[in-house]
């Protein structure tokens, strides 16, 4: 790798030797390379105005002190690449700016220089809050105060220990970031000026501020900001988002009931929806009330035109309200797959047909009885109804729903009639040709819910990413707040000569229940939007801990994803977890009171998670003694883990999404901040010592799609660990899920993932994930048929034309279209 | 004109109707592929496009957006002009019709999302109006239609391929179509447009593009494809005259997308300098140079990092982004153990 940067370096005249001044590169019109840069007399202009003629040893010199400890990164390089992307007159602060975007752009060359970009960019930041005269972390938070953007507790807790607090920082923690997590906290996580637009504070200072708030003590408050910026813990958006802030909407998830089948209900709720998505939450709604087309309206004596004029209307207002200026609103609408709009539902996000009955921006779920999945194991006749005629089946599940379908269908109360088989078919459809149309699971995540013990207690919906499993009603609308442990961060690397790395159980114990305690503080603490969020969220104080980073384990650990060692870790863990969020919240329980409803959960009977799975866990003289503590002392959160799918916190902590294999090996993320390059950095830890991080084989990896199957050269077993998603039995990824799934009291954002999918392919999978007790499922993640050119790889010159022609009828008289 | 036989070689003079037996079934596969791409301009979102631009942007840089639009605006119509005089005409093989057919539509399709972007971006009807006037306007673009002009519009007054002059005459028209403006000009075109989004900026711009490129990239590959065929069946039209003439062309198109370079960076953005574009095209030509077989003209190596953001899969955050990765016409029936 350096060999061949050197070349290249020589190539254009420059010296590699840091600090030389390179000499005028070759002038011939086609000599130009991406190393050299125009000799005219550039200048910058400063930040006081005054114009300065570009020095390439300063900028080697700044980039060279973020160099320390990164050996295979070039300084000059950077620095010569930057000047060649400036103009005459560019600012100084532009100049800033590119050599960050320039060090950033070598990343698929040598992922080393994300860690560089990261570190010009950690400075960068530094800056611009040093320069409005902030250094202490007292100081920013007294900034964000007379700026109105702090609230008063968060001020107070800080004025009363700002000596503590400001001692605490560690700035060398910045360089735990990878440049695209620094990248996604700068742009859009920091504080800024309300009119300068400048952040007011640096990384560790936000992440000081977010741990003070979320805190009841200093004490607290420290083991906090050292679990958010070793990135070992990342409480969710929201909550990175809001705390400490006037409005302190830390919650993550709403689930709201269906709108009553009436047009007030109906208005009303497009209002709460749109109060839930301005604070940053990501909202689920039931429509499963709502009359279908052809209904009669008996008050006007005309007919109704069903659900989907009225979730056109809902799509326009999630377009129209944004998360806080921060994100787009987003809505899942849930719908079982009895009502009679169901195939019109289907068709919503089909890009082609009538428009005013598309809704781009909505994402649709399917919330299916295991009736209808027996029906389709059956091949039998499935019947649509206009809930208008049975009002009772949305709050019904198990035998009772049955019952009440089977009677609706005796009395000939069904709209239409058809092949269950036909119905799925048009969700596999669905799913195949827009990923959307989830298929979520009613009765096990129902029966498997600890807040459906009593009768009439039902869940009528999963949230927005189909991880949030609550009961909701009229008046009471599901939330939940969300944190994830970094699993990539909870490993150990054995002394020299021992071995591997191995999971550390007893880290995770530890993170769990610091993580427990603050999300439930964040119950009490949060500003909630609209009046049946704080109803529901006070009597029940649920939480959804979940996880991210899984894959980092596997490829630290050098295993197959779906190994059996791999297996077992992941079944392991997902054990840990739920027992020690249970214990946690136990000791809530008896510091501070068990949830008011506790005596109407599963839990109170001493029926945990795994009962309704029929697992017996391993260790089980513990989880009897747990089960005991539970039944005397109670719970504090009526349910205590989620899986979120960690789309943005993943990348602020550098890691793999929740538990998702990694999509490729080489991707891009598409994000507001734009694109950003990602290298899988084991893979390439692992090829550099083989020799083998070299140009071909990066241009094979392109063309391959971040696949390294084509790479010969690799040995088996890192072929083995280094497969795509694409490249993975779903079953493994099914199965895993459904171990996992015995000790997740809610449930997981489970994406699958299929190259080209078909309905016979999709319909199988599907059955098998009810099969297996998945209470929801999530994207399924296809790709395009046709592919866009590469427009970077070097196009080998083939054989002349006419030489292949006769080769190919030689070889293969048969075949050749030519001879045809 | 007979259609029921199938000609000897694809440039016979005719209008072959015979599907069965099929002679180029490779372009009835691109055919179909073409067809579950199908996107729509609706589901494009420009929600943050017009604050970027107001916002966000440099004089400098809103100036390379309008220059750009107003190409865009017309590139694709000569594209279609061309298809539909020239290439519909010539190409006698059903199969490779349909796919021209298709690409006749995709065409359109970027026709109107440019419009959209246009309409969106400009406020002013006026200035909308001299945007389409672009190739009578704006020297820079203007110079690009008239290298069109001369490589393409050579073939319109031919009605049948006759003689041997002709198909070299129509061989170029070809290449130009596909190598020069689809292979070049657009390429270059499309590289500012990551360039901005590599910042951040202009996601309905970029996110359009992607699926405009991902088109663009078909016809380019089925362009080659014919061209292929046609050295097949007649190698002897790429004789030492073609292929002088090809260098030419190609060398011709890059100085012209480079002076188009000029215009666009001329106020000074930082990040992207004409060397650095000009590399990337001489870059590009090569690339086409190899794929025809014929030897690499420049020897550069691609200086725009951010283009490799390109030709990598994305990973979309749906909080933020519309997954622009499906299918349509799947196909297939219910069964309860197929393998997955």
């Amino acid at each position: 790798m350096l060999t061949e940067t050197k070349s290249e370096v020589t190539k254009t005249g420059a010296t590699k030797t840091n600090g030389a001044t390179p000499s005028r590169p070759a002038t011939g019109a086609r000599a130009t390379t991406e190393e050299s840069y125009p000799q005219t007399t550039m200048r910058v202009r400063k930040r006081n105005g005054t114009p300065e003629p570009v020095d390439v040893n300063k900028i080697v010199r700044a980039v060279n002190r973020c160099c320390l400890g990164l050996s295979d990164v070039d300084a000059m390089r950077v620095a010569t690449k930057t000047i060649s992307g400036l103009y005459d007159g560019a600012t100084t602060r532009e100049l800033d700016q590119l050599s960050i975007q320039t060090a950033a752009a070598l990343i698929f060359e040598e992922p080393q220089y994300a860690r560089l970009a990261a570190r010009l960019l950690a400075t960068y930041i530094d800056k611009e809050v040093r320069g409005q005269e902030i250094h202490a972390f007292s100081q920013s938070v007294l900034a964000a105060q007379r700026l109105g953007l702090a609230n008063e507790r968060l001020t107070t807790f800080v004025g009363n220990n700002a000596r503590k607090l400001n001692d605490a920082i560690t700035v060398e923690r910045d360089r735990e970031f990878e440049y695209f997590g620094l990248r996604t906290v700068y742009d859009r996580y920091l504080l800024r000026h309300p009119k300068t637009r400048m952040v007011i504070e640096t990384p560790q200072q936000f992440f000081l501020r977010i741990a003070c708030a979320l805190s009841e003590t200093v004490a607290e408050a420290l083991e906090l900001y050292r679990l958010f910026s070793t990135l070992e813990y990342v409480p969710s958006s929201p909550t990175l988002f809001n705390a400490g802030t006037r409005h302190e909407q830390l919650s993550s998830c709403f689930l709201l009931d269906s709108p009553e089948d009436h047009l007030v209900g109906i208005y009303q709720k497009y209002t709460d929806a749109a109060m839930l998505s301005k604070f940053s939450g990501g909202i689920g709604l039931a429509y499963h009330r709502v009359r279908s087309r052809g209904s009669l309206i008996e008050s006007t004596n005309g007919h109704s035109n069903g659900i989907v004029p009225w979730l056109k209307t809902l799509d326009a207002s999630v377009a129209a309200v944004n998360q806080g200026g921060k994100r787009k609103g987003a809505c899942c609408v849930y719908l079982e797959p009895w009502h009679a709009d169901i195939e019109d539902f289907l068709a919503m996000r089909d890009n082609t047909g009538d428009e005013a009955s598309r809704t781009h921006n909505l994402n649709l779920a399917n919330w299916i009885p295991d009736l209808f999945m027996r029906r389709v194991e059956a091949d039998a006749d499935w019947s649509l109804f206009d809930p208008k005629l049975v009002p009772t089946l949305p709050d019904l599940y198990g035998d009772d729903f049955e019952r009440a379908y089977a009677d609706a269908e005796e009395a000939g109360l069904a709209s239409k009639t058809v092949k269950a088989r036909e119905l799925y078919a048009r969700m596999m459809r669905s799913l195949a040709q827009t990923g959307n149309g989830w298929m979520t699971f009613k009765d096990k995540s129902n029966r498997a819910c600890n807040q459906t013990a009593l009768p009439g207690r039902t869940v009528h919906l999963s949230n927005l990413c189909t991880e949030i499993i609550e009961v909701t009603s009229g008046a009471e609308t599901a939330v939940c707040n969300l944190g994830s442990i970094n699993l990539g961060r909870h490993t150990v690397r054995a002394e020299e000569g021992e071995g591997g790395v191995s999971f550390d159980f007893e880290k995770l114990a530890r993170t769990v229940r610091t993580a427990i305690r603050q999300l439930d503080r964040v119950i009490d603490l949060n500003f909630y939007p609209i009046a049946s969020t704080q109803a529901s969220n006070l009597r029940w104080r649920p939480v959804g801990l979940g996880v991210m980073g899984l894959q980092d384990v596997f490829f630290q650990m050098r295993l197959a994803f779906d190994a059996p060692e791999a297996r077992a870790i992941s079944k392991r863990i997902a054990e840990e977890i739920y027992f020690h969020a249970l214990t946690a919240s136990v000791d809530l329980a008896a510091e501070k009171g068990r949830h008011p409803s506790f005596e109407e959960t599963r839990a109170a009977r001493g029926e945990l998670q795994f009962d309704a799975w029929g697992v017996t866990p391993d260790g089980s003289g513990r989880w009897q003694d747990l089960r005991t503590r539970v039944r005397e002392v109670g719970l504090r959160n009526s349910l205590l883990i989620a899986i979120a799918p960690t789309a943005t916190i993943a990348s602020i902590a550098g890691c793999y999404e929740c538990i998702e294999p990694q999509v490729s090996n080489l991707f891009k993320r598409e994000t507001l901040s734009g694109d950003f390059m990602q290298v899988n950095r084991y893979l390439v830890a692992e090829l550099k010592p083989l020799g083998l991080w070299t140009e071909t084989v990066r241009a094979k990896l392109k063309m391959g799609e971040g696949s390294v199957q084509a790479l010969a050269e690799l040995p088996e077993d890192l072929r083995l660990i280094y497969r795509t998603v694409w490249e993975m039995p779903m079953r493994s990824l099914i199965d895993m899920a459904a171990d996992r799934g015995a000790f997740i009291d809610q449930s997981q954002s489970l994406n699958l993932f299929a190259e080209s999918p078909n309905i016979g392919q999709l319909s199988s999978m599907y059955f098998h994930a009810w099969k297996q007790g998945l209470k929801t499922t999530y994207y399924l993640r296809s790709r395009p048929a046709t592919r866009i050119a590469k427009a970077t790889v070097e196009t080998p010159v083939p054989p002349s034309a006419d030489a292949a022609a006769v080769a190919c009828s030689l070889e293969n008289p048969e075949s050749c279209e030519a001879c045809q | 004109m007979s259609g029921a036989g199938r000609p000897a070689r694809i440039l016979d003079p005719g209008m072959c109707l015979t599907l069965r037996p099929m002679a180029y079934p490779s372009f009835f596969e691109m055919y179909r592929a073409a067809i579950k791409n199908t996107w729509t301009v609706e589901e494009v979102d420009f929600s943050t496009d017009v604050s970027d631009l107001q916002k966000k942007m440099t004089d400098a840089e809103r100036h390379l957006v309008h220059r750009l639009v107003a190409f865009f605006a017309t590139g694709d119509s000569i594209v279609a002009n061309n298809l539909v005089l020239n290439l519909y005409r010539h190409i006698n093989a059903p199969e490779a019709r349909m796919y021209l057919s298709r690409q006749l539509y995709e065409e359109a399709l970027h026709v109107q999302f440019y419009l959209t972007l246009l309409d969106t971006y400009v406020p002013d009807p006026e200035e909308r109006h001299r945007a389409f006037a672009a190739v009578e306007t704006i020297p820079s673009i203007q110079k690009k239609a008239n290298f069109c002009l001369r490589w393409l519009d050579s073939t319109a007054d031919l009605n049948r391929l006759e003689t041997r002059a002709h198909r070299k005459q129509f061989l170029l028209n070809l290449l130009c179509f596909a190598g020069c403006v689809e292979g070049l000009f657009f390429f270059g075109a499309f590289a500012y447009v990551y360039f901005l989004r590599s910042r951040g900026l202009l996601h309905g711009l970029a996110g359009g593009t992607n699926w405009v490129f991902r088109d663009e990239s078909a016809h380019m590959a089925f362009a080659f494809e014919v061209v292929k065929t046609i050295r097949r069946e007649e190698p002897e039209l790429f004789d030492a005259e073609m292929k002088r003439d090809i260098a030419e062309m190609f060398d011709e198109a890059v100085t012209c997308e480079t002076q188009f370079a000029e215009d666009l960076l001329g106020k000074g953005v930082v990040g992207l300098s004409v060397r650095e574009v000009r590399g990337y095209l001489e870059f590009c030509a090569d690339q086409r140079l190899a794929t025809l077989g014929l030897p690499k003209q420049y020897g550069t190596r691609n200086p725009l990092a951010f283009m490799d953001l390109q030709d990598v899969q994305e990973v979309a955050n749906f909080f933020e982004r519309r997954v622009s990765a499906y299918q349509v016409g799947v196909v297939g029936d219910v069964v309860l153990d197929a393998a997955f």
